[in-house]
């Protein structure tokens, strides 16, 4: 290729980048909405993904295993000591099932929020360049995803859906920058102490927990969960646990950083949770009307 | 045979990248670090060195358009960013003594003005705050490191994979 750049050429690169700076711009402002060719690309994509995946996780797996096998002696020994405690604690539980299945006949109240249908679903790939944190299921509408379900694994919470395809569902992780990213929670204490899970201190690798009221005291260790209040997410998924709670920025409200209780780094399979109450449009964002006069 | 080699390649590479994504962030003692695969770009910039600039700048076009659907939703970056690296690579390879050193080492840099273009862009749009310093400690140079390490393993393989098509060029044409 002698001379690339004759003048031809040169036009006709100056218009290839005009329509990739407009491209640009017009794929960023209504991003979630997926156009028809970009759904065949990404059902295409996903199919040939799962075939390379699924060697790669039984691989990963036998690691897995052969790392559990190490330390198999060490916890052992510890599941041992706590199994103890685990006997009274079922009887507990079964007890406290039951009651809480007798009452709420008593008051007659049937939906819950926190029931939800399980969606399992492994993960295909992870977006690999890792500036927006975001996962590839292998499930989509066929299965019943819808957009703004909760995601997680079984330490706790890590995402919600942002984009279908019949086949695949794109997932934004709950360590986003995305400014609108928020999801409903709680903390559990005595009183339940409601809040949003706004933003992400990547420095720290901690969630913020903001709009908390002020007078409400908070402790560190704290446990935080969805509150299913926005409207998509269950209620009672495992968010982490408070490690420093502050004043926000404008004085008004408390701050909690929150661990994350799920681990991000290895994620395989995830449960994606569809909630059985009726869902409310909206992002989990606790802003919709029905929110407001719910709480 | 051979004529299905480069779009082979090409495409395991571009499904191989998310997987060895799958293990990144690597947490050592506290610390995370991003390595980020950049296997395709890293191929197509051999590609245009030891083959031909065409081929790359299409395979670079295609599978950037791929890669911005399916991974990262803003279509065009990536379809912009591949074929011109391998622009760049074309024009720059020119320039300096062309053996394999040289092409590895060219492929390095490219790839560090890529991530930086990258960075820059992702900072314009918001989707990410991480100071400069942040950004080299853990992304940039845990990155170059293992694709260092990538091309260092396979590097001569592309190469000869590429030399002993080029008399064929010649003579067939439309070899890809």
């Amino acid at each position: 290729m002698p001379q690339f750049l004759s003048n031809k050429r040169l036009i006709l690169l100056l218009i290839g980048v005009i329509l990739l700076v407009a491209l640009i711009s017009l794929t960023l402002r209504d991003r979630g909405q997926v156009s028809l060719p970009e759904q065949i690309v990404k059902e295409a994509v996903g199919a040939g993904q799962s075939v390379f995946s699924r060697p790669a996780h039984f691989v990963t797996g036998v690691f897995d295993n052969i790392d559990s096998l190490i330390n198999t002696f060490e916890e052992n020994r510890l599941l041992k000591a706590r199994l103890e405690e685990f006997a009274g604690v079922q009887a507990e539980v079964t007890d406290l099932r039951s009651e809480n299945e007798e009452l709420k006949e008593l008051v007659g109240k049937e939906e819950d929020l926190r029931e939800y249908n399980p969606i399992q679903a492994v993960v295909i790939a992870r977006n690999p360049d890792q500036w927006e944190e975001k996962i590839i299921l292998n499930r989509g509408t066929n299965h019943g995803v819808k957009e703004n379900m909760a995601v997680m694994t079984a330490g706790g919470l890590i995402g919600k859906v942002t984009i279908v395809t019949p086949t695949t569902s794109t997932v934004e992780l709950v360590t986003t920058q995305n400014p609108n990213y928020r999801v409903s929670a709680m903390v559990l204490g005595e009183d339940d102490v409601f809040g949003l899970i706004e933003g992400y201190d990547a420095e720290r690798r901690e969630l913020l927990l903001k709009r908390i009221d002020f007078s409400v005291d908070l402790k560190e260790g704290d446990q935080v969960v969805s509150s299913g209040l926005g409207g998509i997410f269950p209620k009672g998924i495992v968010i982490g646990e408070i490690t420093e709670v502050t004043i926000d920025e404008f004085g008004l409200t408390k701050l909690a950083y929150v661990k994350p209780a799920a681990d991000f780094s290895m994620l395989n399979h995830v449960v994606i949770a569809d909630r059985l109450a009726p869902e409310v449009d909206g992002e989990d964002n606790g802003m919709t009307e029905d929110e407001e006069e719910e709480s | 045979m051979i004529r299905f080699l480069v779009p082979i390649v090409c495409l395991v590479l571009f499904f191989v990248e998310p997987i060895f994504g799958l293990f990144s962030p690597l947490s050592i003692s506290g610390s995370l670090y991003y390595v980020v695969p950049r296997f395709l770009i890293l191929f197509l910039i051999f590609l245009t060195v030891f083959y031909e600039l065409r081929h790359a700048l299409f395979y670079g076009l295609f599978f950037g358009l791929l890669y911005d659907v399916f991974y990262i939703d803003i279509i065009g970056l990536y379809s912009f960013l591949y074929p011109a690296v391998c622009l760049i690579a074309a024009y720059f390879f020119k320039k300096i003594p062309q053996n394999l050193l040289s092409a590895t080492l060219l492929a390095l840099g490219l790839l560090i003005a890529m991530e930086v273009a990258l960075y820059l862009f992702f900072l314009l749009i918001g989707l990410t705050d991480a100071p400069a310093g942040t950004f080299l400690t853990s992304r940039l140079w845990p990155t170059l490191i293992a694709n260092a390490l990538y091309l260092g393993l396979l590097g001569w393989v592309f190469r000869s994979m590429m030399v002993t098509q080029d008399p064929q060029r010649g003579t067939k044409f439309g070899l890809y």
